[in-house]
């Protein structure tokens, strides 16, 4: 009985925002953008929270996989790899550009899990990340240089496929992470986080459940740069291997409450709606204060808002 | 293929190389110190040397300060700026678990530096141009750019100093103590709190040096700094934790890795190089290439 109550839940909240399109004008109307973003943001946001919050280590790889992600579907759709024409929003296209950041992930994540702990762990992801930058400005024609690979943008029609995937997008992802945290794969993850040794000494094999979830995010963002490749139509370095999209899902899970579900849909919808209201009234000087609140959060909530709610409740 | 080459060109690729790497040298030795006490990836460092970069453009243009006569001032304001940003930001978040916050509170400063740069100071590249700046001195038919030479000794000389510092006073002593081992320090009746504050003031206090040393070498815009950050975490990897020497080894090693892959390859690659070069250090030996044997819990 307990659980059905909160499923019943999500499941009003997302038909009720599956129905926005249709109330709110999706091209003249902000809403609908201002969604879709905050949905991407989720995506990014549930794939970073699997792997710091729940394995404790911090990955600084995300753009890399979300740009892998693009870069796939942009060149499955260029090379007209399956001769259909047509990849517009094609499942397969999405799916296997969520398993090209798998490959990658799997092939850096086990030689770098193994050794590396925490920080160490950090450093590796960004460097691949400024690896895979140098070879897109500099692949030639392979990766379309500093430029990048143009789409056909004759597709596109309307913002609503864009707007559905991404909730859809976003609820695959926390319920990824939901239904991970309430199985063994879960308690084996936490278990890493809050002491690796004691955990491998329960038997819990280390390595394994880490990379599993490094990999998971990696599908993850990947899928999110493919959708995200559909609407800019530009695949390029300078659109998708930039650090916000790394900086930002690491704040906004942090802020709403990492190591928890429901704290990376706080963060992102909270931190989205910040970074879109001081862009439009802050033009040009809305990043310093991004990097203010950053400081700010940190210091006097270090454990997110989710937490200091629940501490709210219980303390009251 | 390789006719055209000779030993001045590669002397001079190399020559070239240690004089750029130091820099990185100094910024890694920086991180180091505050990496080793604290467990703080200091993201922000490029974006400080950046900003002493422009405090010394400043001086030069606003007030005719020659970038040389202007190293105790920057100096001065550096370990204060160290000093403060340690009290202000650091102190709290410096005692808790999640290592996330010393992080992100980085993450978050290099943000507001970077960006506040450019407002004030525009997103374009701005350089130091005095008499002495395109001058080189002849050495066996290798050109030595001078102010690079002297970028070089800068960085020397606050080596040794932060050497002798560590090794020889007894705050130094403390400073190396507690980056061994924190219990064990406090034990022994050093303040955790004081020995941090030391070592981000002389972290910040190198980064004032490395922006003198840039901003007369190089043009730099806001944005540079954090792949001046990322370099010096590659050469603090290449170099070893725990190591001043190290780091500046690992440094001037990355330089000329770089000036010889951007000549060899072509400009762009140097840094995938240079990250290559990083992630199999990371990979196969992580305690650093210069460290023989270091057991790090």
């Amino acid at each position: 009985m307990k659980n059905i109550k909160p499923i019943g839940g999500v499941v009003l909240g997302a038909l009720l925002l599956g129905l926005i399109p249709f109330v709110s004008d999706s091209e003249k109307s902000y809403l609908v953008y201002f969604l879709f973003l905050t949905f991407c943001h989720i995506v990014l946001t549930q794939g970073w929270n699997l792997v710091a919050g729940y394995t404790g280590q911090i990955s600084l790889g995300t753009h890399a996989f979300f740009a892998l992600g693009a870069y796939t579907t942009a060149m499955i759709w260029r090379a007209d790899l399956f001769k259909w024409g047509d990849y517009y929003f094609d499942p397969v296209t999405m799916i296997l550009s969520g398993l090209v950041p798998v490959a990658f992930a799997l092939a850096i994540g086990i030689p770098l899990l193994s050794k590396l702990h925490g920080d160490y762990f950090a450093l590796g992801t960004l460097g691949f990340g400024e690896i895979l930058k140098v070879v897109c400005i500099k692949g030639g024609q392979f990766t379309g240089g500093p430029i990048g690979i143009m789409l056909p943008s004759s597709v596109y029609t309307t913002m609503k496929p864009h707007y559905w995937t991404a909730l859809f997008l976003a609820l695959l992802a926390t319920g990824v992470v939901y239904f991970m945290t309430k199985s063994r794969v879960g308690l084996a993850l936490v278990a890493i986080s809050e002491d690796e040794t004691a955990a491998s000494s329960s038997g819990i094999h280390i390595l394994k459940y880490k990379v599993l979830a490094f990999a998971i995010s990696a599908f993850l963002s990947g899928m999110c740069g493919s959708l995200y490749a559909y609407y800019l139509f530009q695949v390029s370095p300078e659109g998708f291997l930039i650090l916000r999209w790394t900086l930002y899902p690491v704040l906004m899970c942090v802020i709403g409450g990492s190591g928890t579900v429901i704290g990376p849909i706080v963060g992102s919808l909270l931190m989205t709606a910040v970074f879109t209201v001081a862009s439009i009234y802050l033009p040009g000087i809305h990043p310093i204060f991004s990097g203010i609140i950053i400081i700010l959060v940190m210091l006097f909530m270090p454990n997110g808002i989710t937490r200091l709610w629940k501490k709210g409740v219980q303390g009251g | 293929m390789f006719d055209y080459l000779n030993f001045n060109l590669l002397a001079q690729l190399f020559i070239n190389g240690i004089l750029f790497g130091t820099m990185y040298g100094l910024a890694a030795i920086g991180l180091s110190l505050i990496f080793g006490t604290m467990r703080i990836i200091f993201l922000s460092q490029g974006a400080v040397i950046i900003l002493m970069a422009y405090f010394c453009y400043w001086l030069f243009t606003l007030f005719k300060i020659d970038p040389y006569l202007s190293i105790p001032i920057i100096g001065l304001a550096a370990v204060v700026l160290g000093a403060g940003l340690y009290q202000g930001l650091f102190r709290r978040a410096v005692k808790m678990e999640d290592k996330n916050i010393t992080l992100l509170i980085a993450v978050g400063l290099m943000f507001l530096l970077e960006n506040l740069m450019a407002v004030m100071w525009t997103p374009n590249p701005r350089s130091i141009s005095t008499g002495y700046t395109s001058s080189s001195i002849p050495v066996g038919g290798l050109a030595i750019s001078f102010t690079r030479l002297i970028g070089f000794v800068m960085a020397m000389l606050s080596t040794a100093g932060v050497t002798i510092f560590l090794k020889r006073t007894l705050v130094g002593k403390a400073v190396r103590a507690a980056s061994e081992d924190i219990e064990a320090a406090r034990l022994v009746g050093i303040s955790p709190h004081w020995v941090n504050t030391i070592a981000f003031a002389i972290g910040i206090g190198l980064c004032g040096i490395a922006g003198i040393a840039l901003s007369t070498t190089y043009p730099f815009d806001p944005y540079f700094g954090f792949i001046f950050s990322l370099k010096a975490m590659i050469a603090l990897a290449l170099g070893g934790l725990g190591s001043v020497f190290g780091a500046l080894l690992g440094g001037i090693i990355l330089g000329t890795l770089e000036s010889w892959s951007s000549f060899f390859i072509s400009g762009g690659w140097a840094d995938a190089v240079g990250y290559g070069a990083f992630l199999l250090v990371l990979l196969f030996k992580p305690e650093g290439i210069l460290v023989r044997s270091v057991k790090k819990v």
